[in-house]
């Protein structure tokens, strides 16, 4: 009874900060923590798929893309209300997470890593090769652009709504599938769970996620969706955003999309390296040292902190 | 276990409210933004990093020239902080750099920032915001024809906030095909071109000069920024292999030098020209040195050559400027020719001559009028550029530099540009 | 998670037998396209040109892909930081060069520090955290990859610098054809590097401990093998070869940048996908089929441009693998309960 109390309140309490601070933050900050919004969405997928189901992917990126172009395009030709770009996002993403899950069924460990890293390089490729209705290069802009405020509002909104969603499919029967397909697929499938089909159930829900987090991202850049802003590297620090959050777990997420999302903005300014150079130095071993200390995430420290189970 | 918990939570809170007041107590601001009494703030965004590094001493040179000028007490007492930030000539690191730079660091202006692609994913939000977006270091048609007109081109909306400087892409590629149409003929014409729309440009402005031949371009290659040196050699293969004899390459640095030797290695000689960003004699140096053949090969120019032109006051003016930084690699550039460091020096020299003429205060409105009455020359002529170019705005003309000159290579490993023929002049 | 271990016995007996079964079919259809690009060559002179630096190109790549692989059968990781790593020694070779040693006496120098290099990270930064959780010594390797490249731009700048060409500019003409000497060369001393590595491990009692180590470590260290030690080696090598990759590959690209490695890493990785990661030989063959490959598809294929290379290659790797799931050359993974 206790631990259900003290969960609420904590809850309680990140969304009454969460609701405070764009009243105290600058403009600026305020797009800073929009970002740890989208990144929140787009770790809180793949953990699902790969905390929850066992299944790598360095290829989420690629999804963040699709999204991105769904609404950018539908923006720029329909003038479709972004929210319900949005939702457009989490449809196609699902049906294509689904299809990438197809070939993943054959793959395993590093195979399907590799696998869905060929897909996150491949992707950007295709709107240099189809330019004329993406863009090419120059990408596609959305016909309007939103403040630092709507992001906040509309990333932490749908953080939360996706975040009771994720919940609910992860405690209930498809969530006993998806452990059961981490912990052994043999012993899965002798006890009767179709692996093919909470394999890609997992692919289309994390894909989902990771499309609507890629909505918000190119909103954030100002309505701009161009191949350059989804290279492999976004992929990777989804990535590093799980490990740190802490596989398998919902309680760490904020650690880890907090720490992506804020800290190569942060690290910029460190004055020894400089400004152009202190970024990725600061990042790089940043990540080294969370993973030395804390190779089970935030996830991991918390639980080890409260004695709970993970 | 649940007090625990909580503790956590609480503490994380804490933390979160103390950064947030921290960081709120140094956003307020009254007055023109990056104005203040004594100093005036601008700042750019450059490629230090990535597939555009090449240009990186052009934001040195340009931080160098305000360290001069603020050296001899600054702008009617102000002096003139730069913030160069990189974005890795990326468009999607351009958009949140920027941002930090109006958001965060309060810039007055953003100046001379690099890149067509990453002028285009900012000049919406910039123009939105009312904030200068001048001299930027690019050469696409754009800025000139996007002032006053909302055509299409220009995202439908007018934007007199962004301001050009070099000449124009397209007026550049239409001297290339008259020279082409004067001197060859009946050639054969093969491109490469970046696939975005500072190739676009180029490309385009080719055509047009070439009006009825245009069909002697044979094939036109384009390639991605980032492909790989196998990949432009192989572009430049299908290019030889479609029979042409004139190669107009239309690159950024590291592609011209990677087609360059590309085409000396497959034992391919036309007729080369080469678009003037890509120009620099450090860049035909170095492709000199990897074995290309660089003898011949045409480009253009609208600033001063240090090295052929040294004798001329500006360049001397230069080397004093570059020596002050103590900045030994920049004075070796320098040294060498490198034309990127009279690029930056010019385009700060027109930065510094506008905001001279914004009044005593000035403001955002101040500098734009300043920056659309233009007139270096004669007397006031910028003494970074090529002698007898001007730099010239007015209402009607939107273009700073209507002026170029074309320059050959000759001297082989350890050669250098020579200009040659007419000034070219209302190239676009 | 369920980690599969193959079934096999060390010995040249059985793997012949292991071998005979699995790649003759593919080892007859690699024959057949050398064939073909043979024929190919023979008749037109720009399908030799693009051959010729397809292979050479091609080596690079395997040579890359061949530290993967290393670094694979050691820990159990793919290694995200190795092209990286690559680029760094070459930046040690370069500032050798401007300390004032020649081009071949950098090249040695930089291969030793190299190898202390890759075993130190494995000790320090690997061996920590592999036993505890394997994702997350692969994110130590991400973080090493985003360091690094921080690092060599902090420490010698974005600028582009010049690196003596160790196989000069000639051009040779044969017939129709301009080979430059470099790619000859670059094919040359990858092979030689993965000729040695393959006896090291073939004839000597480091090898053998060092594949006993791999596919056995509990039996291995019962019978004397230093195990620990057997996993930093590999890693020392893998930097080592992927030195050699990076010392080949900036002649290839004719300057150095720190941008230098990141097209060929996304090769490497295909090629070790392709070949299998288990497998040293199939790392090296699916480079430079990669190689070859490319090449000649975007030029012969019109369909596939340049800006479709890379998704038509992956696209080739998947299919693949969806066919042989590990790889080309690897060894079917049985799945124990």
């Amino acid at each position: 009874m206790t631990r259900r109390l003290a969960t609420l309140v904590s809850i309680a309490v990140v969304v009454a900060v969460l609701c405070l601070l764009p009243f105290i933050l600058s403009d600026y900050n305020v797009g800073l923590v929009a970002q740890v919004g989208i990144f929140y969405i787009a770790v809180l997928g793949l953990d699902i798929l790969t905390g929850y189901a066992g299944q790598i992917s360095i290829g989420h990126g690629a999804f963040m893309m699709i999204g991105g172009y769904t609404t950018a395009v539908m923006s720029r030709d329909h003038h479709t209300n972004l929210i319900v770009t949005m939702l457009m996002a989490f449809a196609i993403c699902f049906v294509v997470g689904v299809l990438l899950g197809l070939p993943a069924l054959r793959l395993s460990g590093p195979y399907l890593a590799l696998a869905t890293f060929a897909f996150a390089v491949s992707v950007p490729q295709l709107p240099l090769e189809w330019s004329k209705f993406l863009g090419g290069r120059d990408g596609v802009e959305t016909s309007q652009t939103v403040s630092n405020s709507w992001l906040y509002g509309v990333a932490w909104a749908a953080s939360a709504i996706l975040l009771v969603l994720a919940w609910l499919i992860l405690r209930g029967r498809i969530g006993r599938a998806f452990r059961a397909v981490r912990d052994s697929e043999i012993a899965a499938v002798a006890s009767g769970v179709e692996l093919p089909v909470y394999k890609t159930l997992a692919f289309g829900i994390s894909a989902a996620f990771c499309g609507v987090a890629g909505s918000l991202f190119v909103l954030a850049t100002n309505g701009f969706a161009e191949p350059s802003e989804f290279g492999i590297l976004l992929s990777l620090e989804i990535l590093i955003g799980a490990a740190v959050a802490g596989l398998g777990s919902l309680w760490g997420i904020l650690a880890g999309a907090a720490f992506v999302g804020l800290l190569p903005n942060v690290s910029s300014s460190v004055p020894v390296i400089g400004s152009t150079h202190g970024q990725d130095v600061v990042f790089g071993a940043a990540v080294i040292l969370v993973m030395l200390l804390l190779p089970g995430g935030a996830a991991g420290l918390i639980a080890r902190l409260t004695g709970a189970r993970a | 276990m649940g007090v625990s918990r909580r503790t956590l939570g609480a503490l994380f809170c804490a933390l979160l409210v103390t950064a947030a007041v921290t960081s709120a107590a140094a956003a307020s601001h009254t007055g023109t933004p990056g104005v203040s009494k004594n100093k005036i703030t601008i700042g750019g965004t450059f490629p230090f990093t990535g597939p555009a590094s090449l240009y990186a001493t052009i934001p040195a040179a340009e931080q160098a020239y305000y360290a001069y000028v603020n050296a001899h007490g600054g702008v009617n007492h102000r002096k003139i902080d730069d913030i160069a930030l990189d974005d890795g000539y990326d468009p999607s690191k351009t958009v949140p750099q920027t941002k930090k730079l109006v958001e965060q660091d309060h810039v007055f202006a953003v100046v001379g920032s690099l890149g067509t692609a990453p002028i285009l994913s900012t000049w919406k939000y910039l123009n939105q915001k009312k904030i200068p977006q001048v001299l930027v270091a690019t050469g696409d048609a754009y800025w000139g024809q996007c002032v006053h007109k909302a055509a299409p081109a220009c995202g439908g909306k007018a934007k007199p906030w962004t301001m050009g400087w070099q000449p124009d892409y397209p007026g550049e590629a239409k001297v290339y095909a008259k020279y082409i149409l004067n001197n060859k003929p009946n050639a054969k014409i093969g491109v490469l071109y970046q696939n975005d729309a500072y190739g676009q440009n180029y490309l385009n402005g080719l055509k047009t000069g070439l009006g009825a031949h245009k069909d002697q371009i044979v094939d036109a290659e384009s390639y991605s920024v980032g492909d790989s040196a196998q990949v432009i050699g192989t572009h430049v293969a299908v290019l030889r292999a479609h029979g042409a004899d004139t190669f107009v390459i239309f690159a950024t640095p590291t592609p011209t030098i990677q087609a360059l030797v590309a085409r000396t290695l497959i034992g391919w000689s036309p007729l080369t020209l080469v678009n003037n960003v890509s120009a620099n004699r450090l860049f035909l140096l170095s492709a000199a040195k990897n074995g290309a053949s660089v003898d011949g090969v045409i480009s253009s120019t609208y600033t001063a050559s240090p090295t052929t032109q040294a004798s001329l006051k500006g360049m001397k003016l230069a080397t004093k400027i570059i020596q002050a930084t103590g900045n030994q690699n920049l004075e070796q550039s320098l040294a060498l020719g490198d034309g990127n460091i009279i690029y930056g020096l010019a385009s700060a020299w027109t930065f510094v001559d506008a905001l001279q003429h914004a009044g005593k205060n000035p403001t955002r409105a101040s500098l734009m009028k300043a920056l659309r009455k233009l007139n270096e020359s004669g007397k006031n002529a910028n003494p970074f550029i090529y002698p007898g170019m001007t730099v010239k705005t007015s209402k009607s003309r939107t273009f700073p530099m209507e002026q170029l000159k074309l320059i050959r290579w000759s001297g082989g490993k350890g050669g250098d540009w020579h200009s040659f023929g007419k000034l070219y002049t209302g190239i676009h | 998670m369920a980690t599969a271990e193959t079934s096999r016995l060390g010995g040249p007996r059985n793997r012949g037998a292991a071998l005979g079964g699995v790649v003759s079919p593919v080892a007859l259809v690699l024959v057949a396209c050398a064939v073909g690009l043979l024929v190919g060559c023979l008749r037109s002179s720009l399908f030799a040109q693009l051959t010729v630096q397809g292979l050479a190109l091609g080596s690079v790549y395997g040579s890359l892909a061949l530290a993967l692989v290393l670094v694979y059968r050691a820990t159990r990781i793919v290694n995200f930081a190795q092209g990286e790593l690559a680029m760094l020694t070459t930046y040690i070779a370069y500032q050798l060069i401007q300390w004032g040693l020649s081009y071949w006496e950098a090249f040695f120098a930089t291969l030793a520090i190299a190898f202390v290099l890759g075993t130190v990270l494995e000790v320090t930064l690997i061996r920590p955290v592999l036993h505890r959780s394997t994702i997350a010594a692969v994110i130590v390797t991400v973080g090493l990859f985003i360091l690094i490249d921080g690092v060599v731009n902090w420490i010698w700048g974005g600028a582009f610098r010049y690196m003596p060409s160790p196989f000069g500019t000639k051009v040779y003409r044969v017939g129709e054809v301009s080979i430059s000497r470099l790619y000859p060369g670059m094919f040359v001393v990858v092979l030689i590097s993965v000729v040695l590595v393959w006896a090291l491990f073939r004839f000597t009692k480091l090898g053998l401990g060092m594949r006993a180590a791999a596919v056995r470590p509990a039996a291995s260290a019962l019978v004397g093998v230093r195990v620990d030690r057997m996993l930093a080696i590999g890693w020392g090598l893998a930097a080592v070869l992927g030195a050699v990759a990076g010392l080949m590959a900036e002649p290839s690209q004719f300057f150095l940048e720190p941008t230098l490695m990141q097209p060929i890493l996304v090769y490497a990785f295909a090629a070790a996908a392709l070949g299998g990661l288990e497998s040293p030989g199939g790392a090296v063959v699916g480079g430079l089929i990669i190689g070859v490959a490319l090449n000649l598809v975007v030029e012969y294929v019109p369909a596939i441009s340049t800006e479709l290379q890379l998704p038509f290659a992956f696209a080739v790797i998947l299919a693949v693998l969806l066919v042989k799931p590990s790889g080309l050359f690897g060894r079917r993974e049985v799945r124990r309960v």
